[in-house]
């Protein structure tokens, strides 16, 4: 009965009329970024973070992730209407969602998406409110070498599942993790990496990194690539599934709900990962694969079913063990982190009415979710015919203003500016920005634990290999390595990324 | 556009780049950080993880460039000067502006610099836009979420 009760908190903090609105405010503005192209939902999450700052602490949350699975359902509205994915998660929907649109089966095939969407997310806001105290107390047990070793794995695998040559990749993490050391170092009060200025003697700032890498540059990239605007869209027929195609989809939005709360734990898994993998599991067990590609219901239903329960059991790693699982969750890791609240196994004990209000939001959120795209759906249409050079200039100045309002100092925004070219020469160099942040917020965090778990051992390596939770996770990270360097898997993961790609 | 991937050359330029920037960026840290104290496992100076992490940067930097060597010859693609230029230009007066002149100098600035990194801005568009994310970021940064900054120039 305590399960209940507890679920019974977290709707009581959820439906409060402000966590309300900040949940439909975060519906709102996911679903619009989800369709306008061009911003993605870490570039906003970026420019939103130091406004958080300024509401309570739930609310911030609440709203923030209100924008990453808001824009799940918002990429793909375009992906269906106008065969242009608003998300890269919603690439996939575009194959299939825009033929059925094509045959005059648009109102059906987002239908089906929108409650594909919500019974996934349905089912993977109960599966963090099951996971999530039964990891937390098992979390609870770990002690210095368990967490270095957790990290050690988590940032290996996250450069094994996302895109992108895994050298390219830990190369970024260890430059996040080396950005992560600058400023004043915790256990001795020497400072460190600082070339001697005094504003960096505090750290970089997150938010100036992350705006830097994912607003300045992003905005530099998609100016350059002037591609041809000007869309189509297709013309909207009755919004409900025929029986047919329900009856088809129906099991395919069970299985990519499976495959995407499975993928959204993994670290570096998440929305995108699992839309590519449901796409082709349900392209693998059609009884006719030939439908795929021609507007079949079944590639809509899984993969947008797999986005959306990604994109929500991401969270789980990170609100029970306080390690994020890739760069969206960071993101939320330092909004966590500006309230002074340290994600982890503590935060479910001490405020759970932030764990239980968080999850519960989600669920009333994915409901608000299907009534904003459903009938709605003309509004949001018609929002992508806006174009970019009126959108480009909105999103600099909230860049602009919330780097400068971090600490009010002229320094942030140019050293924000700063990391906007690193951020540009890294795309040109074709090296995802991703790990890097995630090496950034795990740094401090690894090192301290290196240290603890070092002077409880005297200075022993051994600690990491006597503990056997500690040891498991290194033999997996081990593992991993092994398989990475093998020929044949790396040729398997390059045929899968490539299928992503084409 | 012509396909970048060129038969029979050898040298994968945007592994070069990455390589060049990790060295680098390890090599800088390691002279950053060249006074630091070492100590031992036990009791970690300062020094201690930054000085792994950076050479392990500068490891993988060389084996990203020594693998990108023999990759077939790819080439970076060509960068675009101006919206560079102009965003990282607007972005910064926007700073200075802000500090010394307030919000809706530095607003206006950046708007209307920052729309020249698109060629199919249009003046009259440009100028209403302004105008009205001028007055919606005063009143909902500065007088609605109260940052710091002043709103006209020379207000005390």
């Amino acid at each position: 009965m305590e399960f209940l009760h507890l679920l019974a908190l977290g709707f009581g903090e959820a439906m409060t009329p402000m966590n309300l609105g900040f949940c439909l405010l975060g519906a709102l503005l996911g679903t619009l970024i989800g369709v306008l192209p061009g911003i993605g939902p870490t570039a906003t999450i970026a420019v939103l973070l130091p406004i958080t700052f300024y509401l309570p602490p739930l609310a911030g949350i609440i709203m923030l992730s209100g924008i990453y699975y808001g824009a799940q359902y918002g990429g793909s509205t375009t992906a269906i209407l106008v065969n242009l994915p608003g998300e890269a998660s919603s690439v996939v929907t575009a194959i299939d969602g825009y033929k059925m649109a094509q045959k005059g089966k648009a109102g059906s095939a987002l239908a089906v998406a929108a409650l594909g969407s919500f019974f996934a997310g349905t089912v993977s806001t109960f599966g963090i409110a099951v996971a999530g105290p039964t990891l937390s107390s098992f979390a609870l047990s770990f002690g210095p070498a368990e967490y270095v070793s957790l990290m050690l794995f988590g940032l290996l695998a996250a450069t094994v599942l996302a895109r992108g040559s895994v050298l390219k990749a830990i190369g970024m993490i260890l430059l996040g993790l080396v950005l992560g050391m600058v400023g004043i170092d915790a256990a001795s009060g020497e400072e460190r990496l600082t070339f001697s200025a005094i504003e960096l003697f505090d750290g970089i700032d997150f938010v100036v990194i992350a705006i830097g890498v994912f607003g300045f540059t992003e905005i530099i990239e998609n100016l350059e690539n002037v591609e041809a605007r000007g869309v189509l869209v297709s013309k909207l027929s009755r919004l409900w599934p025929t029986r047919e195609d329900f009856q088809k989809a129906w099991p395919a939005v069970l299985r990519g709900t499976g495959i995407g709360t499975f993928l959204g734990i993994l670290p570096g898994g998440g929305a995108t990962l699992a839309s590519f993998c449901a796409y082709s599991l349900e392209k693998k067990v059609a009884k006719n694969p030939r439908e795929f590609g021609n507007g079949a219901v079944q590639g809509v239903a899984g993969p947008e079913a797999a986005n959306n329960a990604g994109a929500q059991s991401s969270f789980i790693p990170l609100l029970t063990l306080g390690i994020p699982s890739n760069n969206m969750m960071a993101m939320m890791l330092s909004a966590f982190i500006i309230h002074g609240i340290t994600p982890g196994p503590t935060v479910l004990q001490n405020q759970p009415e932030i764990f239980w209000g968080l999850v519960a939001s989600m669920w009333v959120g994915n409901l608000m979710l299907v009534v904003i795209n459903l009938p709605l759906i003309g509004v949001w249409v018609k929002l992508l015919t806006v174009p970019y050079r009126l959108l480009y200039p909105a999103i600099l100045l909230f860049c602009c203003v919330g780097v400068y309002s971090i600490n009010n100092r002229i320094f942030d925004v140019v050293l924000a500016a700063g990391f906007g070219l690193l951020g540009y020469l890294f795309r040109k160099a074709k090296c995802e920005p991703g790990p890097l942040l995630l090496g950034f917020v795990l740094g401090p965090l690894l090192e301290t634990n290196v240290r603890r778990a070092l002077v409880i051992s005297h200075g022993s390596p051994s600690v990491f290999f006597e503990r056997p939770i500690s040891l498991v996770l290194l033999l997996a990270t081990a593992a991993m390595f092994i398989l990475m360097v093998l020929p044949s898997f790396r040729k398997t993961r390059e045929v899968a990324f490539q299928e992503e790609e084409a | 556009m012509a396909d970048p991937r060129k038969v029979g050359e050898t040298g994968n330029r945007p592994d070069l780049l990455t390589a060049v920037m990790f060295v680098g960026i390890g090599a800088l840290g390691l002279w950053a950080g060249r006074d630091l104290t070492m100590g031992t496992a036990s009791t970690m100076g300062p020094g201690y993880l930054p000085r792994i992490v950076c050479w392990l940067l500068v490891l993988v930097g060389l084996a990203v460039g020594g693998i990108g060597l023999f990759r077939a010859r790819e080439d970076i693609a060509a960068p675009k000067l101006r919206p560079l230029s102009i965003i990282l230009l607007s972005v910064v007066g926007f700073a200075f502006i802000a500090e010394y002149f307030g919000f809706v100098a530095a607003s206006v600035w950046l708007l209307v610099i920052g729309s020249l990194a698109d060629r199919e801005s249009r003046w009259r568009e440009v100028i209403l836009l302004t105008a009205g994310l001028t007055a919606f970021g005063a009143l909902v940064f500065i007088v609605g979420l109260g940052v710091q900054m002043p709103i006209w120039p020379f207000w005390e």
